[in-house]
């Protein structure tokens, strides 16, 4: 049916109650980014050797580990250098994708073979050891990292982007922009890159998702963060060996992880049908 | 109807149909029946549940129908699952609009036929094929055997729709469902697919329920048409009651919004509205809030389908002033011939001189060779006056979408001069300077794909200002403003987005912003062919009012000779890409010279039966 009823654009969106859970997890990272260490009750990395490999209770909720640290404190303070660094990394990737994937769909030919190979050069390592090259490479600061998992998702996104683009650049509203005489600039990024960001603000929620899995993986090989940084990821290294024994010390850091990453999924999804169509109505 | 029709029960009876979508009351108490070897023709625009009573009578709906649908005597809304499986394609088969998505891309076209057959009857594989083989004789395919061993993206359009058809002929059903079925073709295709639809009905006495937009077509192929608006039949007869002596105000307007190719040029009836929502349908008659006759009871209380004329009669009709149509609803005026004729003197607005461009097809391996070039526009030269319009005229690949993107300069031509006045205009649309662009624009055919979905019409409307004028702020937004109400959109357009806006709001907002920049030339691309057909009456009249106001020059490219009479000082039939003939269309349709021109004017589905099958000169 044609003719919906004509109504004002919706600067503020309303929140649905859908969109709370999702909203509410990745909210509650941002908080323990910013206030992780005030928050905990105890230092991240002081030794305590008395009360060391205790098993969760009133005073250490989480346990403690083999040096007698407090779980909860290393988990509320690790969300910092795990979620920023993960949260970075995506950012960076996902934006050289975008604009390497709008050009190559946009301007074909020679231009997108290019652009492409090159991409797929990327893509035939496998993204942990073309990580490691680098960190390797670079050596293990913070930033080192982040350009480094960036690496590994950059071709990624960009195969994504191009291969929406090209449907894209076939519609007509790019030929009237053509025929206006619109430069290549206003083409990309005003009247390609609104179509495609559903689909990017998608690909950024999974990349923070596997930025801190595969921040963790490079902390795990020693590589990356360093100890006594308590990333999560690190801590499901260190806390390995005794899993056993203290399985809280490989648990608590895996639930944190497995929560940031749903609670960015779920946002993501919801800000995609946000982004979608703007005045209602399927995708299609 | 015919003899038999009225002693034989009906093959298809449908008593009371009404089908809910949710809240959306799409279909409300349709009744009609179709006799052995009867056609009927439902017409209506989109939005009219033309499509869903032609689904419903296969129970392929998603929505909640009522009422009873009897197909050969078999009531088909208490059918269990197996049984309708058995009654589809057996007793009842359909013919969708897109015969490329009713192909299975993958399959020989031979084997989908005799997969159809092996379905319904028990037959070894060689009978099958065998058998579908003889269908796709049966349909006219040229070579069948070998045809049976291509794939569908091996076939033409046309050849497509033919093996869809022997696929339905394939267990000798006792009715077909034809849903649009010649929507996408050309008018030589259609023409010819038009005529296998009579002969099969001649031969082997299938019923049709045949669904269509184009009064032409159904005229063409139905013996009683029945008139859908807004989810209701609104009038019901013999095609030539229906479409000769109309007598509901809905079936007159669409009769006068259709641009017909002979007889008086009269302005085209647009109809002002829209359809009514239909969760909330008016409680009098559903077409009262649009109807120019319409007087208080009209809007109480909703007519009943009468007899028109005499008790009696074969004619129904859903309007309370039945028998006064025709003196209340004055024919509308005629155009001004005077205007149209007069020649412009001084430079072209636009010249093209020996255009040329061809597509390399890709080879299948590197190395090897590729297929020949096509030459999709061939050394061609044409002329558009100031404030005049040039219609190139062509089916499907003859070149004149890329003749108009040669002149936008989407498309470089390989040779030739594009002028614009004084100025000969650079190739690539990148390379021309500011006012040349500013005074090309294009209007394209499809208004969904044309707006930028994420922009709101104030930001759509608005850029060519920006960008031609250096408008910013207030005076941008005035000036929106007043570009929107130049094409009957109004300030509360500002804000919507492109989905929140009808075909013909959309199409709207695309000539306006045509014509923000104040273009000296505006190619329109077809710019109707997407809408229905008092969508395109209003579309047109708009054209031809913002030229008569600005005096720009039009290339219009169409393959519909109807609308090209009433909007073209100037007539260019395009073959192959070659001008096969040129003219004013008084010439060139009244007096055709080219065998193709006379082909194609003898194609076009009119409201007189045609006495003998179209042939095509090759």
């Amino acid at each position: 049916m044609s003719g919906a009823a004509p109504s004002a654009r919706r600067l503020v969106p309303g929140i649905r109650p859908g969109d709370l859970p999702g909203a509410f997890i990745v909210l509650g990272m941002a908080v323990l980014v910013v206030l992780g260490p005030s928050l905990s009750p105890l230092s991240a990395t002081e030794f305590d050797p008395l009360h060391a490999l205790e098993p969760p209770s009133l005073a250490f909720p989480f346990g403690t580990d083999e040096f007698g640290r407090d779980v909860f404190s290393r988990v509320l303070t690790g969300a910092r250098p795990t979620l920023l660094l993960a949260m970075a990394a995506a950012a960076l990737g996902v934006m050289l994708g975008t604009v390497t994937g709008l050009a190559a769909g946009y301007l074909r030919g020679a231009a997108d073979e290019t652009i492409m190979r090159i991409m797929d050069a990327l893509m035939s390592f496998p993204g942990l050891i073309l990580a490691m090259l680098v960190v390797v490479m670079l050596g293990p600061a913070p930033i080192n990292v982040i350009a480094a998992i960036a690496l590994v998702f950059w071709p990624r996104s960009a195969r994504l982007v191009r291969s929406i683009t090209v449907d894209l650049a076939t519609r007509e509203f790019i030929e009237a922009a053509r025929s206006r005489g619109e430069s290549r600039r206003f083409i990309l990024f005003r009247e390609l890159l609104p179509n495609v960001l559903p689909i990017i603000v998608v690909d950024f929620s999974l990349r923070v998702t596997s930025g801190i899995l595969l921040a963790a993986s490079l902390a795990y090989l020693g590589i990356g963060v360093t100890p006594p940084t308590p990333a999560w990821g690190l801590m499901v290294k260190d806390g390995q060996q005794f899993i056993e024994i203290a399985p809280w010390l490989v648990i608590y850091p895996c639930l944190a992880i497995a929560l940031a990453s749903i609670g960015t999924v779920l946002l993501g999804e919801r800000l995609r049908h946000r982004l979608a169509l703007p005045g209602g109505g399927r995708m299609r | 109807m015919n003899a038999i029709g009225q002693l034989a029960p009906p093959v298809l009876d449908v008593r009371n149909l009404s089908i809910t979508y949710g809240p959306l009351r799409a279909v409300r108490g349709v009744s009609f029946s179709i006799a052995p070897g009867e056609a009927l023709g439902l017409i209506g625009e989109s939005g009219s549940g033309k499509s869903s009573v032609a689904y419903a009578v296969m129970r392929h709906i998603k929505g909640q129908a009522t009422g009873t649908v009897r197909v050969d005597g078999q009531d088909i809304m208490t059918l269990s699952e197996p049984a309708l499986a058995r009654m589809r394609g057996r007793t009842a088969a359909m013919v969708y609009q897109d015969p490329m998505s009713a192909l299975n891309p993958a399959i020989k076209v031979g084997e989908q036929i005799a997969e159809a057959i092996r379905l319904h009857r028990a037959a070894d594989r060689s009978t099958a094929w065998t058998r579908a083989v003889a269908l796709l004789e049966r349909v006219h395919l040229p070579h069948p055997s070998e045809i049976a061993h291509r794939y569908p993206h091996q076939l033409s359009g046309g050849q497509q729709q033919r093996v869809v058809i022997a696929m339905a002929l394939a267990c000798q059903p006792r009715l077909l469902i034809m849903d649009e079925p010649t929507t996408g073709l050309d008018v030589t295709t259609e023409a010819v697919i038009l005529e296998l639809v009579n002969e099969l009905r001649r031969e082997t006495g299938v019923a049709v329920l045949f669904i269509s937009h184009n009064m032409g077509v159904v005229a063409q192929v139905c013996d009683r048409v029945g008139v859908l608006y807004a989810g209701q039949l609104i009038e019901e007869g013999t095609t030539q009651q229906v479409l000769r002596t109309p007598r509901h105000p809905y079936t007159v307007a669409l009769m006068r919004a259709m641009p017909a190719i002979g007889g008086p040029r009269r302005r085209l009836a647009a109809i002002p509205g829209r359809l009514p929502d239909l969760r909330t349908p008016p409680v009098g008659c559903v077409f009262s809030p649009r109807c120019a006759i319409a007087e208080a009871t009209c809007h109480d209380v909703m007519p009943e389908l009468d007899a028109a004329g005499h008790a009696g009669s074969t004619h129904h009709s859903r309007c309370h002033f039945q028998n006064e149509i025709h003196q209340r609803l004055p024919p509308e005026p005629l155009m001004e011939e005077e205007a149209v004729t007069t020649a412009v003197k001084g430079r072209p607005r636009l010249q093209m001189v020996d255009l040329c461009r061809s597509f390399r097809g890709r080879s299948a391996l590197p190395f090897l060779r590729g297929p020949a070039p096509v030459r999709a526009v061939d050394h061609v030269t044409l002329d558009i006056p100031a404030g005049r319009t040039l219609a190139v005229v062509g089916e499907s690949g003859s070149g004149k979408s890329t003749l108009a993107r040669c002149v936008a300069g989407l498309i470089v031509p390989e040779a030739g001069d594009i002028r614009l006045e004084e100025a000969v205009l650079e190739r690539l649309v990148q390379r021309r300077p500011r006012p040349a662009q500013q005074a090309v624009q294009f209007v394209f055919q499809n208004p969904d794909a044309a707006l930028n979905p994420h922009r709101t019409v104030a930001e759509i409307v608005g850029r060519p200002m920006q960008l031609y004028g250096g408008l910013a702020g207030r005076a941008l937004r005035r000036r929106v403003i007043e570009q929107l109400e130049s094409v009957k959109l109004g300030e509360r357009y500002l804000d919507l987005y492109p989905r929140e806006m009808s075909g013909g709001e959309k199409q709207r907002v695309s000539i306006a912003r045509a014509f923000a920049g104040h273009p000296r030339l505006v190619i329109c691309d077809e710019p109707t062919s997407a809408l229905d057909i008092s969508v395109q009456a209003a579309i047109l009249n708009e054209l031809l009012a913002l030229q008569r106001r600005h005096g720009t020059s039009y290339l219009f490219i169409s393959h519909d000779l109807g609308v090209v009479r009433h909007v073209a000082h100037h007539v260019a039939i395009m073959r192959q890409g070659r001008i096969v003939e040129s003219g004013s269309p008084a010439a060139v349709f009244g007096a055709p010279r080219e065998a193709y021109t006379r082909a194609l004017i003898a194609a076009i589905p009119t409201l007189e039966p045609r006495p003998q099958p179209v042939s095509l000169p090759t």
